[in-house]
């Protein structure tokens, strides 16, 4: 009887560890968001690798932290938008990563130069497996920067960004207006010269 | 002093019939991806896209296919936001007039002045022309019925104008955290309905719309600046002259930054100011 009672407990407790451990895995998306902007933030108030001789070692890191975060194949696909769809896996893969590399790049040189900013997180918007976090930058200079990110959760609870939305302005819907235009008054693979001549 | 009243009402008249003459325009673009998707089943033919095409600028590019659509289909779904650009080629020379003067007169200017005035001293300059400009605020949150942003204003400007010394600095914000809120005339027509008209490009300051630039100019109402020069025109541009360079002298890299971002970096910063705009309308 006791060792019933025993086990019925164990059991109970293992399914109470169980339990938390799972809620513990189930962030929400502005936890997750939170742990990458800190990360970046450490990383760009990291004193051992300020200075430009540091610059590759200081971006690589921050690049690290981005990639975790940024699902960089979504926001392609998404700007390239109908265009997407007329091109071979191959193609794709090269126009994620060259877009991947535009965006890391441009994002990069951005924030580099922003290592005292405070950063305030509002409130969250979920709708399925999609999430809006809303952030607010206020840099040392007092300017306000309201940054918005768009989340998409595929499995496990681990969330994606897939959008950034800067005072209002997003920047996949951007792209998808400039792919778009290019590739009404030129050829596809103009474009990806085009992209390639940004990035490099 | 009647013949300037005529013509700011004449004025205002003509901005008022560009903005209604583009509501067509304006309920067009306002089409979501949702609506093409469905007036394209409607009418199979080739034809329809032809129709989506000429209500709203150029939505068939912008526009998904139905399979993708699909995929993606719920209330994120984005609109498609694109501004009237009747005078584009204009608007195009401005951008390269005011690109050359930005890299050819501003930009090394403005590092001769950065190398002589620390950043500090001309973030203090900023915030007294911005708390300066606080009655444009005012006002507008007024007339968007926005009490609240009005109110903060207000005390924003006691605060900033006796503890932060003539609003040099800005305890309001850093030590109350009472933010500011930017509200301009432009933002009141929206609010009541107004589009932005279509898309200027004005010299030296940059983007805009009929509706903007009208507002920008009816805001010239509810500046100091405005009646302290009153009777010396050229004083009260050069004021207003110093508070845009100094201005711009804290943002030097944000244009380049722009761009390198974009593909063609003219309708970049065009739909980027457009949705700018919009989202200000919006708050």
């Amino acid at each position: 009887m006791t060792s019933l009672k025993f086990k019925t407990t164990v059991v109970l407790a293992a399914l109470c560890l169980l339990l938390s451990a799972s809620n513990g895995l189930a962030a929400n998306a502005t936890d997750q968001m939170k742990g990458t902007i800190e990360n970046i933030l450490s990383v760009l108030q990291d004193s051992s690798l300020k200075g430009s001789d540091k610059q590759e070692e200081r971006r690589a890191k921050i690049r690290e932290a981005i990639g975790k975060r940024f699902d960089f194949t979504e926001m392609a696909k998404r700007s390239l938008g109908k265009h997407w769809k007329k091109r071979s896996p191959a193609e794709r893969k090269e126009f994620a990563e060259l877009f991947a590399d535009l965006i890391e790049g441009s994002y990069i040189e951005k924030i580099e130069n922003y290592s005292d900013e405070k950063v305030i997180y509002g409130n969250e918007q979920v709708k399925n497996n999609k999430s809006k976090v809303k952030t607010k930058i206020i840099s040392s200079k007092g300017t306000e920067i309201s940054v918005q990110y768009k989340l998409l959760n595929r499995s496990n609870d681990y969330w994606r960004v897939y959008d950034i939305v800067v005072e209002g302005v997003s920047l996949v819907s951007n792209y998808r207006t400039q792919f778009g235009k290019s590739l009404s008054s030129s050829s596809y693979a103009e474009l990806v010269d085009k992209l390639r001549s940004k990035v490099n | 002093m009647d013949v300037k009243r005529l013509l700011a009402i004449s004025a205002l008249a003509i901005a008022l019939l560009i903005i209604g003459a583009q509501e067509l325009f304006a309920a067009g673009s306002k089409l979501t991806i949702d609506e093409i998707r469905t007036s394209i089943e409607a009418n199979a033919d080739g034809a329809s896209e032809a129709a989506a095409d000429e209500a709203s600028g150029e939505p068939s590019e912008d526009s998904y296919d139905d399979d993708f659509n699909d995929e993606f289909d719920d209330e994120f779904a984005e609109e498609i936001k694109s501004i009237w650009d009747p005078i584009e080629p204009v608007n195009r020379a401005m951008f390269v007039f005011n690109d050359k003067m930005y890299f050819w007169v501003i930009k090394p200017a403005a590092r001769g002045y950065n190398f002589v005035v620390p950043e500090k001293g001309r973030v203090a300059v900023d915030r007294f022309f911005t708390n300066l400009t606080t009655p444009v605020r005012f006002v507008n949150s007024i007339l968007q019925l926005k009490l609240g942003k009005a109110g903060s204003e207000v005390v924003r400007f006691v605060i900033n104008s006796t503890v932060g010394v003539l609003g040099f600095m800005d305890p309001a914000r850093d030590r109350w955290n009472i933010y500011l809120h930017d509200e301009d005339l432009g933002q009141t027509f929206g609010r009541y309905g107004s589009g932005p008209g279509f898309y200027l490009v004005l010299p030296l300051l940059g983007p805009s719309s009929v509706r903007d630039g009208v507002g920008m100019a009816g805001d010239l109402f509810l500046k100091p600046t405005t009646y302290i020069f009153a009777d010396d025109h050229l004083a009260a541009l050069g004021v207003t002259a110093y508070e845009n360079f100094n201005s711009v002298s804290l943002k030097i890299g944000l244009y380049e930054g722009l761009k390198k971002d974009a593909i063609d970096p003219y309708s970049y910063i065009r739909d980027s100011y457009h949705q700018y705009r919009e989202n200000k309308v919006k708050e």
